[in-house]
């Protein structure tokens, strides 16, 4: 046990400090992934199928119907675009990961692609009829990666009819940016499986941690009791949620602030994972904050929506006294 | 002999094959047979560009996923009946690799053994964009001709030479001592052979000569050469110190870069993407990082386009004054790289103002050096002289593979 997680830190430094595609010990490129199938062009599918492009490996991204996988498409040009105006890409970059991603409504054609990632919602029997269908149209030997942060391995994989080859690969937004993946291990996933999701990380320049199966692994479960006591500090009247944010992103150096943070990653979202952990572990610090559940409610989901702990004007906050979302 | 000289990038390979030998170097006669390159390699549709020596181009598109699948390509490309320049792959007895990146480790070129890839590999760090696709070259190159001689041929190495007060930069010194922070430079295959053939080309013996010879490509760095030596360069730890390039942004008080990042909430990729990418002649001029089109936009009133082109002959004007300063004088000035060697404009106003110290350009003459071809564009009383030398780095990785390969590597062309 010890002797695999070391390889895996080895395996994550490597990731770091060589090039895209070179194992610097034997020079030899990662070839064995020229096609990756992805399962799903939401936010989570469209940001791994760029990072995925941009290492010069060519995706297909299966949505539900071509019209679905037509919006996918428009929204990955608008993502890369926004990248380009914050100059982290350049045009021909913005070209070449546009060239090789493409969307389809048709799950077959990842027959043809040497891995699938499956990246639709955090609903577990969503994910489960998207492995048993995935495990009828493709050859036995392909291997299945599920993009969850908080549900069963084991169980999802289980819907595969191919159990030994479904391994869970946790990509963080923006994924292009993160340099983090966690991979969860079922309790079936074989050595080789999880030998070839190492390769994937380091092929995409990812660290690799590994977990061993457990609601939430290591960053949403240590992340998601913060947000939500943030969250009870703006209930009980303790701070507003601006100084909330304000005192944490600069006591602790971080980019955005956990209000903010959990606005845009959705309140929705946050509270369907507060829900499944609570759930699973059924330990009273997981409980959502009656105020998330309040907000949730009231349709106030954060960013997407216009509002949620703060306002927003399209994707940046709102400035002046309409900043703050009265709560 | 013939040697194969590979400059090997993230998705291209770039090659020479070269007929050299000792009696053809004595002649300055070593020639090409044949060049090519194979770009966009990882996709189905990579372009193999080949031409003969005499004869036609040829362009081939087909699907090469890797390194090792174009290298194969050359070779069968070399060796085809109808296309090819020698018979056998045996016929290469050597292989010359660029390397960008040498450290401190590599002061001159070096034979492949594995403690040199390994050295190469330990300065992967520090050249992080440029040394591994090299390094891929290098792995692929070997396993398809695994009993042959290979070289490598450093951008850093002839810079070795720099004085420590030339290099060093004003940081703790524990930095250098801890993190090799220094002022490495660039470009020195191509310094070290336009400095060579200016040398020949003036008759002047190496120890009487201070050169300044200015590499203006999309990447672009000066360098003073004092009796044969790199004493001074302007590109720095990384490529990107120095002059205004294509999209680099050169020479830059570090303030801004903290200033920028906050204002703009960039986060380290960005401002790295912003500086190496976003910035330079594209950045100015906000139109294109090809001089050629600033130039045609310039004349048709294009503001942004004469401001671009005004810093970059500016910025090669300074450095000329500064090298000047630094060797006690120049005998000559050479101009190569692509806008060195194709851009009279450039050159006129890089060196406008310069009669001070004995440099005067002959705006005729300017004009009429031709793509190419040496030529001499001073006036003829100008005590400094002014030079156009096409670069050829390939030559020089030629050459230092056969002396390697016979135990005679000296330590400049």
């Amino acid at each position: 046990m010890l002797g695999s997680s070391r390889r895996h830190r080895l395996a994550g430094c490597v990731a770091r400090l060589a090039p895209p595609f070179t194992n610097l010990s034997t020079g030899r490129s990662h070839v064995e992934f020229r096609k990756l199938g992805i399962v799903g062009g939401g936010t989570m599918g469209k940001s791994i199928a760029e990072k995925v492009a941009s290492n010069g490996i060519d995706v297909i991204v299966v949505e539900i119907s071509q019209e679905k996988a037509d919006r996918a498409r428009e929204a990955l040009a608008d993502t890369l675009d926004r990248e380009l105006e914050k100059w982290a890409i350049t045009v021909s970059d913005k070209k070449v990961v546009l060239a090789r991603v493409r969307f389809t409504a048709d799950l077959a054609e990842l027959a043809a692609t040497d891995m699938v990632i499956e990246t639709v919602n955090e609903d577990l029997e969503a994910k489960k009829e998207v492995m048993r269908r995935l495990g009828e149209v493709c050859p036995p030997d392909r291997i299945f990666i599920t993009n969850t942060s908080t549900l069963s391995i084991t169980e999802i994989a289980a819907a595969s009819g191919r159990p030994d080859k479904v391994l869970g690969m946790h990509f963080l937004r923006p994924v292009p940016r993160t340099p983090l993946v966690e991979v969860v291990r079922g309790v079936e996933t074989s050595d080789e499986t999880y030998e070839q999701a190492l390769a994937l990380a380091l092929a995409l320049e990812k660290t690799a941690v590994t977990v061993f199966e457990s609601p939430g692994y290591i960053v949403t479960r240590v992340l998601l009791p913060m947000l939500n006591e943030a969250m009870y500090v703006v209930m009980e009247g303790v701070a507003t949620a601006e100084d909330v944010d304000l005192a944490m992103t600069l006591a602790y150096k971080l980019r955005v602030g956990p209000l903010e943070y959990a606005d845009r990653v959705g309140l929705d979202k946050i509270m369907g994972w507060m829900d499944h952990l609570f759930r699973e572990v059924g330990d009273i610090k997981y409980r959502p904050c009656p105020l998330l559940q309040k907000l949730v409610r009231a349709g106030h989901l954060g960013c997407k929506a216009g509002r949620g702990f703060f306002v927003y004007d399209g994707r940046q906050r709102a400035a002046g006294a309409r900043k703050e979302a009265s709560l | 002999m013939k040697i194969l000289v590979i400059n090997s990038g993230s998705s291209s390979v770039k090659y020479q094959l070269i007929e050299t030998s000792f009696e053809l170097i004595e002649r300055d006669s070593d020639h090409v047979l044949a060049l090519g390159s194979v770009e966009r390699i990882g996709t189905s549709s990579a372009v193999h560009t080949y031409r003969p020596a005499g004869r036609d181009k040829v362009s081939v598109v087909r699907e090469i996923l890797e390194h090792r699948v174009a290298i194969a390509e050359i070779i069968r490309t070399l060796t085809a009946p109808e296309t090819g320049v020698i018979r056998e792959a045996m016929e290469i007895e050597a292989v010359g690799h660029r390397m960008v990146h040498g450290g401190e480790k590599f002061t001159q070129s070096a034979l492949c053994t594995p403690e040199v890839v390994q050295e190469i590999e330990d300065c992967c760090e520090l050249a992080p964009l440029h040394n591994p696709h090299n390094l891929r070259g290098y792995h692929a190159a070997r396993q398809i001709m695994p009993d042959v001689p290979h070289a490598a041929v450093f951008d850093t190495a002839y810079h070795q030479t720099m004085p420590a007060h030339a290099y060093l930069y004003g940081l703790p010194h524990v930095l250098y001592t801890r993190h090799g922070i220094r002022r490495y430079g660039f470009h020195g295959t191509s310094h070290r052979f336009v400095g060579w053939r200016s040398r020949k080309l003036l008759g002047r013996p190496r120890e009487e000569t201070r050169l300044i010879t200015c590499h203006l490509g999309n990447g672009a760095s000066v360098c003073a050469i004092d009796h044969g030596r790199s004493v001074d360069t302007s590109m720095g730890f990384t490529p990107l110190e120095g002059l205004l390039m294509g999209t680099r942004c050169g020479d830059l008080d570090p303030a801004v870069l903290f200033y920028v990042m906050h204002k703009e909430d960039l986060t380290e990729y960005e401002a790295s993407t912003m500086l190496n990418k976003h910035s330079g002649l594209f950045g100015v001029s906000g139109l294109s990082n090809d001089m050629l089109e600033l130039v045609e936009a310039e004349a048709q009133g294009h503001e942004r386009a004469k401001l671009a082109i005004d810093i970059f002959c500016y910025r090669v004007k300074k450095y000329i004054g500064a090298y000047a300063a630094a060797m006690g004088g120049a005998d000559a000035v050479i101009f190569t790289g692509g806008i060195g060697e194709n851009s009279p404009i450039v050159r006129a106003r890089s060196t406008a103002g310069l009669e001070f110290m004995g440099a005067r350009v002959d705006p005729a003459l300017n004009e009429a050096a031709i793509k190419g071809k040496e030529a001499d564009i001073s006036t003829a009383d100008a005590k400094v002289r002014t030079l156009v030398i096409p670069t050829n780095e390939e030559l020089i990785i030629a050459r230092d593979t056969l002396r390697l390969m016979k135990g005679k590597l000296q330590p400049t062309a």
